[in-house]
């Protein structure tokens, strides 16, 4: 059976304990296809039964919410699958799997965590500022994976007093730190008034990325390699490519 | 802020040091302050040569006395000169830093007015980052050699990481073709700098010194030496001094001179001689196991393959019994495929399918390991070095066309 959750980490712990059982489960809050013979639910989100799942599992590991909040963050389509099964091995092991290495299920599990994880290490990298007319700094991003939120640590540390917003264009929110605090919110669309400056450090910015290149070394598919394409749409250097 | 002409002139001289990293230090930021060091590095762009760039790499000047044959900043070149002040590099990385183009400052610089003074034109730029400007990001800085040992040492207490480029392997080619350096004038600094970072650390002074450590750069085939040479040096330097990393660059050709090659190093070279590094770094070989000291890294196979294929004796482990130590030395197998299957024999006996699973690359470990006893790999000696070398190859070259790259230049204009 197909077991439908509202995508939360409530609703998933919901919905496991249902599907628990259920050797032929498919928990997902997408789209997806049925087989011949297939059924389907939806479970609701139980706030009593997810805090009991909840309790349950952190008695076997302690650190296995962290891996569900990477999980379930993550835009692959399988992902929340592979957390069901992922946790449903913890449950009947009653310890902690992550190190069980050659088990399908793990491997499945902890390859979507890392790409997660990999993709907030390369935003700490490919993300690109720009300076407003206030002082503010706005940054449009378009990630994989929901993980605007997870940014804003590093840049806080780094940024100190200066106020941020980290735009995920795709997913229309933000997150935006004020220089004390830091939150999470719905956002369309920005319109920013860019400093009077803004243009010309970008400006030599590009010129410092084109200087630094050795041409008589020309590696571009390792360079694609590093730097994937779907990267390319907010970064000032690659504008004109 | 900095005009452009100056960026591009300071920056074209300093694009073909290869240190890069900004790694090794987590040093934090104060209220306040902008920027903080991140232990694991980060790269924020890559150029087409597939190079990252992590660093705003740039010279304070290009104004050279210094008549190095290799180099493209040599004296008695006719290029446009052009010298930044302090203010200006500081400016322009705080605000590259801002806008988290960079990880921080690579400084370097010709050697201008005399080399005390160069020295000190570095010391004023770093500290003025830290201080006045309040960065507290990445910062790399060139040493100069025969500057005085005291503006090194300052340095250091405001820099992650400070580098003294030997450039060539030996005393004589450095005579030859770097006739104001000499190799005590570059070994003494680092030996003295690693020396206080000893005592700085036993002492428990409050700070920072040099919490990145030091780095050095050769340059490969500007000058004969071969490559097991150029190893035992690194090696040697790896364990006397402390030093983090040997940087290897393959000669680029960017000034003609009776005393240099005309043609570049193949990059194969230099590829080689990283794969040596870190197998001294992290694989626990050492030098004398990889060549001998007059001899050269194989170019059909890796420096790891040569050594299993010499010897062969040694394989095949078990993965499932093998320690660490051992499972690293086979080929194709690295420090994560190591990890993963040590990991991963605690909970079940490993099987061939399992390790496919696991991703391990099995291409050339195959033929160095058993699974529970049962060996997937290519008996005969000669065979396994035939497919090792065909991968190898297959990776390394492309079909020619009439009209492909650099065959269709030579085709237009009749050059070979």
């Amino acid at each position: 059976m197909i077991y439908f959750f509202d995508g939360s980490e409530e609703g998933f712990l919901s919905a496991f304990p249902v599907a628990f059982r259920d050797e032929a489960a498919t928990v997902t809050s997408r789209n997806a296809q049925m087989t011949l013979g297939q059924t389907c639910t939806f479970v609701p989100t139980d706030h009593v039964r997810a805090e009991r799942a909840r309790q349950r599992l952190l008695s076997f590991d302690g650190k296995c919410m962290s891996d569900l909040n990477f999980l379930l963050r993550s835009g692959d389509a399988a992902a929340e699958n592979a957390a069901f099964r992922y946790f449903r091995l913890l449950a009947r092991k009653k310890s902690p799997v992550r190190r069980m290495l050659a088990d399908g299920d793990v491997i499945a599990a902890t390859e979507c965590i890392r790409r997660v994880t990999y993709e907030v290490h390369r935003m700490h990298g490919f993300l690109r500022f720009m300076e407003s007319a206030s002082g503010a700094l706005y940054a449009p991003v378009s990630p994989d994976h929901d993980i605007v939120d997870l940014l804003v640590p590093h840049f806080r540390a780094r940024l100190s007093k200066i106020p941020f917003v980290i735009h995920d264009v795709g997913r229309k929110k933000a997150a935006v730190c004020d220089g004390t605090h830091t939150f999470c919110v719905p956002l369309e669309k920005a319109d920013v008034v860019l400093s009077a400056d803004e243009a010309g450090w970008q400006a030599l910015w590009k010129q410092y990325y084109a200087d630094v290149d050795i041409p008589e070394r020309r590696r571009i598919r390792q360079m694609r390699g590093y730097l994937p394409v779907r990267y390319w749409k907010f970064l000032p250097e690659k504008q004109g490519d | 802020m900095i005009t452009a002409e100056k960026l591009k002139i300071l920056t074209e001289g300093a694009k073909y040091d290869v240190s890069c990293a900004s790694s090794g230090s987590a040093r934090k930021n104060v209220p306040g302050g902008i920027g903080n060091g991140s232990a694991a590095g980060c790269c924020h762009s890559f150029t087409p040569d597939g190079r990252c760039v992590s660093l705003l790499k740039i010279l304070l000047s290009n104004d050279c006395l210094y008549a190095c044959k290799y180099c493209p900043n040599r004296c008695d070149r006719d290029v446009p000169r052009a010298t930044a002040t302090p203010d200006e590099i500081c400016e322009l990385t705080v605000n590259l830093y801002k806008r988290n183009y960079i990880e921080g400052l690579f400084l370097s610089s010709a050697v201008f007015v005399s080399p005390d003074h160069t020295m000190e034109q570095l010391l004023l730029t770093v500290k003025k980052l830290r201080t006045e400007y309040k960065f507290h990001g990445y910062v790399h800085v060139k040493g100069i050699p025969r500057a005085d040992l005291a503006l090194a040492r300052e340095a250091a207490s405001y820099a992650d990481r400070m580098s003294y480029n030997i450039e060539l392997p030996s005393e004589h080619s450095l005579k030859l073709l770097a006739p104001q350096k000499s190799r005590e004038s570059l070994l003494v600094p680092i030996r003295t700098l690693a020396a206080d970072k000893v005592r700085f650390r036993a002492e428990r002074h409050p700070g920072l010194f040099l919490p990145a450590g030091q780095t050095t750069q050769l340059i490969v085939g500007a000058s004969p030496e071969a490559d097991g040479r150029i190893l035992r040096l690194s090696q040697a330097l790896y364990r006397k001094t402390g030093l983090k990393r040997v940087y290897y660059s393959a000669y680029v050709p960017v000034i003609r001179d009776p005393l240099l090659p005309d043609t570049g190093t193949a990059q194969l070279r230099e590829h080689r001689l990283y794969q040596a590094d870190w197998l001294l770094r992290y694989y626990g070989f050492s030098a004398e196991e990889l060549l001998p000291e007059d001899g050269n890294l194989s170019e059909s196979l890796d420096p790891k393959c040569d050594w299993a294929l010499r010897n062969i004796a040694l394989f095949p482990v078990e993965v499932n019994r093998a320690p660490l130590e051992l499972l690293l030395r086979v080929p194709g197998i690295g420090a994560r495929s190591a990890y993963k299957i040590t990991e991963a024999r605690r909970f079940t006996s490993l099987t061939f399918s399992d390790l496919k699973k696991m991703r391990v690359v099995l291409k050339r470990a195959r033929h160095f390991i058993t699974c529970g006893g049962k060996f997937y790999g290519e008996r005969r000696l000669h065979a396994v070095r035939g497919l090792l070398a065909a991968g190898e190859r297959a990776a390394n070259c492309e079909q020619l066309s009439l009209f492909s790259g650099e065959t269709a230049l030579s085709a237009l204009t009749g050059e070979l």
